[in-house]
């Protein structure tokens, strides 16, 4: 059982990690045809994992209408709106059109969907004022400079802030350019070489956690 | 002074709202249309589609849902209309199932406009499973990764999609993202493998994080938020939604300016007073 459990995944990490390191410098047929084979596998369990996430989603907000834990109202409205949909989309075979027409699960995403998403995204808006108005003080010489920094990005990113005050527009495109990139450049490095250590450490089985169960299992 | 500071610092969060929300409304219903400026990075996404041979391949990626509608269907529509206008083969597609229906009415919409024929000008392929590893099996095989498009027609055989079997044969493809299955999943699982050109179109909030690939040459072009979709709309010669927005968007930019100025000219005056904002 254990070999089941701890060395078949670490023996299939191992030669799938190495194996598609070393597929990624070989131009060979072979080594086409086991990336695309792969591929294809990749996108099947994606696909189960969507699965997954609607099992987990059902079975969350159950527990909570069952026991009507407070808010349990708004899992109850989840249920409707996803069964709806499920059962619109199921019904109208997933189409948004039939017969030159709209169907009932493109009416769902046209006028409850895109609203609704649209109407979540703006509401930022407002938060982001007020929260700029409240927070956004120069308390030291760092936040002063993010301050300016803000502010003449602010201007220099819109039509009216480019007519009143002209060199915002050139001090934006330099700020965006150079200062911001050389900082993102330096997370975006660190970030990598996380990433590819990480993934080193996993595919030599020193990073197990993804086995579950705990560390000395 | 120091009262009324006070009063000012502790205000009701809802006149804010009501501010921001005047300085958006009032310039959609009487807008002020001050121009645009071109950024470089806008126009070298233009001028590389500009410079592409008729029925060249573009590939548009629709990587947002409709929360980003407002920034990113207008690039979509500016990019489409300059596509069509160059007679370029267009295969749209998305990594965000929500936005499916989002991303076929546009072509729906930009195509009708135009005269463009589905199957013949343009294939919408819809969503598949898989974020990378959708990229890595289009690059490898496009009519395995997607054997149908959105209408369940067999891909193969389209005349949209002569001559092309993989990545490779595309000339172009623009990522319009929303946020992490987008321009940079794009660059290292199909520009670096797979050789082709490619820009991206974000929005506003995470376009200064996509600088670094812009400097770096691995992507030629950024249209970044709402202000790149109306650069994009100034070079095609045809205002649509973007450059309508930015009015408002401009408005908005200045009243949170100035509230900014304003907390710190309040925070100043209360500065050193015992239990004044920190």
């Amino acid at each position: 059982m254990i070999f089941l459990k701890r060395q078949l995944p670490l023996a299939i990490t191992f030669v799938m990690g190495v194996g598609f390191i070393l597929q990624y410098y070989i131009p060979h047929p072979v080594s086409e045809d086991a990336i695309t084979t792969v591929s294809k596998w990749m996108q099947i369990i994606s696909g189960f994992a969507l699965f997954l996430g609607l099992a987990s989603l059902f079975h969350v907000h159950a527990v909570k209408i069952k026991r009507q834990v407070p808010g349990w109202g708004y899992s109850l409205a989840l249920y409707v709106g996803m069964v709806g949909t499920m059962v619109a989309g199921f019904w109208n075979h997933g189409e948004t059109m039939a017969d030159g027409g709209q169907t009932a699960f493109g009416w769902l995403y046209d006028y409850t969907m895109v609203p609704l998403q649209g109407t979540m995204f703006s509401i930022l808006a407002f938060f982001i004022a007020s929260a700029a108005y409240r927070a956004f003080r120069a308390r030291s010489r760092e936040a002063s400079v993010l301050l300016v920094s803000a502010v003449v990005v602010m201007m220099g990113r819109v039509p009216l802030g480019q007519f009143l005050v002209p060199w915002t527009w050139d001090v934006t495109q330099w700020l965006l350019n150079v200062l911001n990139s050389a900082v993102r450049r330096a997370i975006l490095i660190g970030v990598s070489m996380g990433a590819v250590a990480l993934s080193l450490k996993i595919i030599l089985g020193i990073e197990r956690s993804y086995l579950g169960g705990g560390k000395d299992q | 002074m120091k009262a009324f500071a006070r009063r000012m610092v502790g205000i009701d969060r809802r006149v804010i709202f009501l501010l921001i929300a005047a300085a958006i409304l009032l310039p959609m219903l009487k807008p002020f249309g001050l121009p645009i400026k071109v950024s470089p990075e806008v126009k070298a996404v233009y001028d590389y589609i500009e410079a592409l041979p008729e029925r060249s391949v573009f590939l548009l990626s629709f990587d947002f849902d409709p929360s980003s509608k407002p920034e990113l269907e207008p690039q979509a529509v500016a990019l489409l209309r300059h596509a069509f206008r160059k007679n370029l083969r267009v295969i749209g597609m998305t990594h965000w199932l929500t936005g499916t229906g989002l991303a076929d009415g546009v072509f729906s919409q930009v195509a009708a406009e135009t005269g463009r024929e589905r199957g013949k000008d343009y294939v919408f392929l819809g969503w598949s499973p898989g974020g990378s590893a959708l990229i890595i099996s289009m690059g490898q095989d496009l009519y395995q990764a997607f054997p149908s498009d959105y209408t369940k027609t067999p891909t193969r055989g389209m005349p949209v999609l002569e001559g092309v079997r993989n990545l490779r044969d595309v000339n172009y493809m623009v990522s319009l993202a929303a946020g992490g299955a987008g321009i940079e999943m794009w660059y290292v699982f199909g520009k670096d493998k797979y050789r082709f050109e490619m820009a991206g179109g974000s929005t506003g909030v995470i376009a200064p994080g996509l600088y670094p690939f812009l400097r770096s040459g691995q992507i030629n072009g950024l249209i970044g938020g709402l202000q790149g979709a109306a650069e994009y709309e100034t070079l095609i010669k045809r205002k649509g939604t973007a450059t309508a927005g930015m009015d408002a968007q401009s408005a908005a930019h200045f009243v949170i300016i100035v509230l900014v100025i304003l907390c710190n000219v309040f925070y100043f005056i209360l500065r050193g007073e015992k239990g004044s904002p920190r």
